[in-house]
Order: structure tokens, then C-alpha cells, then sequence
């Protein structure tokens, strides 16, 4: 019971959250609203016992990315006469909720026809950070050493870039 | 859930709630009466209630009055009024948040049930600190930007930069301890520092991973915003940084958050390095098996602590010149009746202990209690250090910052990894 009011709760906020991103004239209300976002999203991990997942959502979405973007913002210093005029963006909001309506109604209707399951919490500390270690590491270890690469490759472009036009100059 | 399961649960989350907000009371005084103590001077010890000064705590009252009373202006040219308002709550809440996962006392066995003791019983416990304390610095930057003045948004960046490259240490430096003791948990954590290494050495963080203590406690100071890493403030160059523009309570608020985060970041890295709520060389089964002994020593002990504490209170509760009839005597005599009262009380409670069935419910909560205290003191004392730290060094330069955060904290840090998971891996 206090589980499904909370769920209704952070779901009702994350999208409140990504409506107001994309309503907001001001990029600090949309960057502001995309944080309560983040912030519900890691709520919901929560509520379905993925720990380690709610707290990564934290820190690393709701924490440091986000403050990188106000950062960035901050950096910009927009003022109101920068900024584009957008009239039709309420048109275009019920525009889209008229498209999704249909395919929304459609979704409810496929999970409520899904066979009965029992719902329960899973037990013996799943999603702790130590099972998901564990897992990640014994079980999924060469897929993890690639994305890791990856990150690296990524991490090195960025470097690289970042100097290169230091060099321009 | 049973009526004592509840008032657990209430006690707990009271604790973790009221004590960092007692402590802002007691960070002040530190903080003003430390600066006076390292800069050879008094510090404020004059306002009084009816002659009572209680050595300068009686300023704090009067410094918060002050602030309550001072007209709560937002100015004109402030266009994102909402922001503005919620920059010093945000900093706030999450002080306070942040010291909800500390451990305060051993997990308390009471009837069959046991009872975590700390405010959120969650099982990713410094994890949750790093999340919430990242959060605070967007009160920080909210602050700056919605000033929309230049000293402020120049405070804003220089805390976000300078919150986001000290990060990366702090979470590297917890990599190695967090090899060292296995496991995310602060309670398991303060746990395990209770044994003893060799035998005779408590077994805490600050013996195993002393370069982790260093990285770990650099990084705390940049965290809370504290001289010498006060740049986001840098009242000499940019006024006030961040809050140049807050007047009243909305800086007071600022003004608490940055205390409260102190007492949360000290207790983090007394729970993190130097063992907790343990008391060194009695772990909590030493002490229940010991409480009886440990009970008695108190009673002889807290008498003789208390007359030397009263003969100190009694020299330096004087007025420096010749006076009739000295009020301060007077005042020093009042103060010394009332903490002989308390010693009496907690003697009391100590001859109740003694006479009572060891091993019952008793014992546990005075355990329990013990281990607060000494949680408590160990708090203190890293707040002192804090002070002590803030009124020595003077404020680094921004490029020197940021080159001791990237150049020397994270080489160190993760070579303090590789020296940690090879000596861990070589012992098996």
C-alpha cells in the first residue's frame, strides 16, 4: 500500500519533471525539472530493491552529470532576450498527447492482459551493491571489459578534442 | 510493530535529525571562541542573560535573534524569485540528509529485537553521502546564478568546479577502503574497526589506510566549502561569493547548512577512519561482558575529572582588574553548582547500572549510551580540527586548487588503490 502510493507518487513526478523540460522557456527550469526527473527515476529503482541502481541514478545522473549542465548554463549566462520565441509549443504538446493517447491505451491493455504474477519483494539482498559485484564480475565479465574500453576510448576523444583546439588557437 | 519497535524508530530518527542542529549551536562557539584561542584573543564572551554568559554561548542566541529579526529582502533585479528561495533549503536539506546514514551506537539488542542505530537504515551507506553531498552544491550554484549578480555567479562556478574535481579523490580514496573492509555499510564498517590488529593496536581506518585518511580528509574540506578551499566565498575577492545577495534568515540558513554539513562530513570521517562510536580496546561484546568494571571506573573517575574541570572554570571565570563583590565569581560559582547536579545524576544512574542484573536490557542501553557519547566526543573533536585547519592555512589561489586536486590527490589516490588491492590480495 505504502509502496504503491509512493510509486504513483515518484511516477506522477518524473513526468511532471520531463514535461516541464521540455515546456520551460528558461534552459535553468528545464535542467531544473530534468533533476526531479532523475532524482523520481532513482526512486522507482528504488521501490523495485535495485540499490546499487538507485544510488548510481544519484550520483551520477542527478549529481554530476546534471551539475556539469548548470554548469554549462551558468557558463552561457542566457538572457531572457536570447532565448526563441516558441507560440506554439502548447499546440504541439497536445499534438503529441493525441498521438500517444492511442499507443498508450494499447500498452495498458497488453500489461493488463499479462497472466497474474505474485509480486514480492526478492530477497537475500538482490540489487546490493556486493550481488551485483558479483554477478557483474563473475558472470559478465568480458561484456563489462569492453564497455569499460569503450569509456576509455571515449575518455581519450575528449582529451584529444579538447587539446586540439588549444593548439588552433 | 510493537510500541517499543516505534519509539526505537522515533528515537533514532530524532537523533539523526535534532543533534546535527544542537551541534550548529556548538560549531559557532567553537568556530569564534577557536578563532579567539589561535589568534590570542577572547573571542565573544560578553552577551549575557542576567550576568549568565555561559562562556560566549549566550552570543549565539543573540546572533540568532538578530538574524530573525533583520528585514528578509529579495531585491529587484532577482527575476527567478523561486530559485532564490529554494538555493538555501536545498543546501540545508541536504546537509542534514547526508548525516542520516551515520551509525551512532552498535546495533542495539533490546528484548530479542534488534535495533539499527542510525536515521535511515540503508545498507548503501557512504554511497548515500556521496550522493547527498553532491547535491548541496546545486543549492550552491542555484544561489549564484538567481543572485544574477557578478561576485555571485563567479562564487557559483568557482564551488562547482571545485566540488566536482574534488569528488573524484574523495570517491577514489573510499575505493581503497572500501577494499580494505569489504563492504558499503557504515554500520559493518564501524564493526569492523572494533578488532584489534596484532592484538593490540585498534583496528581502524586511519592505521590501515592513512594515505586514504589524507586524500579522504583534503577532499571533506573542499566538500564543505571550509577555508582553506573557501573560494566560492572568498570574502576579500568576490565579497561573499554565492550569498552576497541574502539577507536574514535565508542567509542564516546558508549560514547553518554550512555547519551542519561540518558535523555531517566529522562524523563521516570518524565513522570512516577512526572507528566509529567504538571505544578503542572495548569492542561492544568487551563492554557488555565489562559494563559492571567499565560503570564503576566512571564513578571514580567523573568526580575527580569534575574537580579539576570546577578549579578551571574557577581561574578563568575572573575579572582582570579589582572588583567588589566580582560577578563572574558568582557566575563561575552557579556554573560549577549546576555541573556538580549533573555529575550527581549521572552518578546516580552509574549506582543504578552497578546494582542492577548484568546482561539485561540495562546494561545494552548503557552500552548504547557509552557508545554515543563517545561517538559524540570523537565528532567534536574532528570539528576542532576543522577550526583549527580553517584558522591556520591561509586560502589557496583557484589554479593552485585545482592543481592539487587534479595533480596530486588523484595520482596519489589511485596509487594508493594499487598499493591497497595488492597488500589485500598477498594476505588472502
Amino acid at each position: 500500500m505504502f509502496a504503491e502510493v509512493l510509486f504513483i507518487a515518484f511516477a506522477a513526478l518524473s513526468v511532471l519533471g520531463a514535461m516541464g523540460l521540455i515546456l520551460f522557456r528558461h534552459p535553468m527550469k528545464g535542467a531544473m525539472s530534468l533533476i526531479v526527473t532523475m532524482i523520481s527515476l532513482a526512486g522507482l529503482y528504488a521501490l523495485l530493491s535495485a540499490k546499487l541502481i538507485f544510488v548510481l541514478q544519484l550520483i551520477v545522473y542527478a549529481g554530476a552529470i546534471m551539475s556539469l549542465i548548470l554548469f554549462i548554463i551558468m557558463f552561457l549566462n542566457i538572457q531572457d532576450n536570447d532565448l526563441p520565441v516558441e507560440e506554439g509549443r502548447f499546440l504541439y504538446l497536445a499534438g503529441g498527447i493525441a498521438v500517444i493517447i492511442p499507443i498508450a491505451s494499447f500498452l495498458i491493455k497488453i500489461v493488463n492482459g499479462l497472466p497474474d504474477s505474485q509480486v514480492t519483494i526478492v530477497g537475500n539482498g538482490f540489487g546490493g551493491v556486493k550481488e551485483v559485484g558479483l554477478i557483474l564480475f563473475q558472470d559478465w565479465l568480458l561484456p563489462f571489459e569492453i564497455v569499460s574500453l569503450l569509456l576509455l576510448v571515449a575518455l581519450i576523444g575528449a582529451v584529444v578534442l579538447a587539446g586540439k583546439r588549444r593548439l588552433v588557437k | 510493530m510493537s510500541l517499543l519497535d516505534i519509539f526505537m524508530i522515533a528515537i533514532r530518527v530524532a537523533f539523526s535529525a535534532f543533534v546535527p542542529l544542537c551541534f550548529i549551536a556548538v560549531c559557532v562557539w567553537m568556530e569564534r571562541r577557536g578563532a579567539g584561542f589561535f589568534q590570542d584573543r577572547s573571542g565573544p564572551n560578553r552577551a549575557a542573560i542576567f550576568g549568565f554568559r555561559a562562556a560566549g554561548l549566550v552570543q549565539n542566541a543573540a546572533d540568532g535573534i538578530k538574524l530573525f529579526f533583520k528585514e528578509d529582502l529579495i531585491s529587484d533585479h532577482i527575476k527567478h524569485k523561486f530559485f532564490f528561495v529554494l538555493a538555501p533549503i536545498i543546501v540545508f536539506f541536504c546537509a542534514v540528509m547526508s548525516f542520516a546514514v551515520v551509525p551512532f551506537a552498535d546495533t542495539l539488542v533490546l528484548g530479542g529485537n534488534s535495533y539499527v542505530m542510525q536515521g535511515i537504515p540503508m545498507d548503501v551507506g557512504i554511497l548515500w553521502f556521496l550522493a547527498i553531498a553532491g547535491f548541496s552544491v546545486y543549492g550552491i550554484i542555484l544561489a549564484g546564478w538567481s543572485s544574477t549578480n557578478k561576485y555571485g555567479i563567479l562564487g557559483g562556478l568557482r564551488s562547482a568546479a571545485q566540488v566536482i574535481s574534488y569528488e573524484i579523490p574523495m570517491g577514489l580514496s573510499l575505493v581503497s577502503l572500501l577494499i580494505v573492509y569489504g563492504t558499503v555499510n557504515l554500520s559493518e564498517m564501524a564493526q569492523f574497526q572494533g578488532q584489534l590488529l596484532f592484538g593490540f593496536i585498534p583496528m581502524w581506518g586511519a592505521v590501515l589506510q592513512p594515505l586514504g585518511l589524507i586524500i579522504f580528509v583534503i577532499a571533506a574540506f573542499a566538500e564543505c566549502n571550509r577555508t582553506p578551499f573557501d573560494l566560492a566565498e572568498g570574502e576579500s575577492e568576490i565579497v561573499a561569493g554565492f550569498h552576497v545577495e541574502y539577507s536574514a534568515m535565508k542567509f542564516a540558513v546558508f549560514f547553518m547548512g554550512e555547519y551542519v554539513a561540518m558535523f555531517a562530513s566529522s562524523a563521516i570521517i570518524i565513522t570512516l577512519f577512526f572507528g566509529g562510536y567504538q571505544i578503542p580496546f572495548l569492542n561492544t561484546q568487551a563492554l557488555i561482558h565489562l559494563a559492571k568494571p567499565v560503570a564503576f571506573l566512571l564513578m571514580i573517575g567523573l568526580p575527580v575529572v569534575m574537580y579539576y574541570f570546577a578549579g578551571w572554570i574557577r581561574r578563568s571565570n575572573v575579572s582582570h582588574y579589582e572588583r567588589e563583590n566580582d560577578p563572574r565569581v558568582f557566575e563561575a560559582n552557579v556554573y560549577i553548582k549546576c555541573f556538580w547536579g549533573l555529575i550527581a545524576i549521572i552518578e546516580l544512574l552509574l549506582l543504578a547500572i552497578l546494582l542492577m542484573q548484568s546482561g539485561g536490557a540495562a546494561t545494552h542501553i548503557f552500552v548504547a549510551l557509552l557508545q554515543i557519547c563517545t561517538f559524540l566526543v570523537k565528532v567534536t573533536m574532528m570539528i576542532f580540527v576543522y577550526i583549527w585547519v580553517r584558522w591556520t592555512l591561509p586560502r589557496f589561489r583557484y589554479d593552485q586548487l585545482q592543481k592539487l586536486g587534479w595533480q596530486m590527490l588523484l595520482p596519489l589516490a589511485l596509487l594508493n588503490i594499487f598499493i591497497t588491492s595488492a597488500v589485500v590480495v598477498a594476505l588472502g
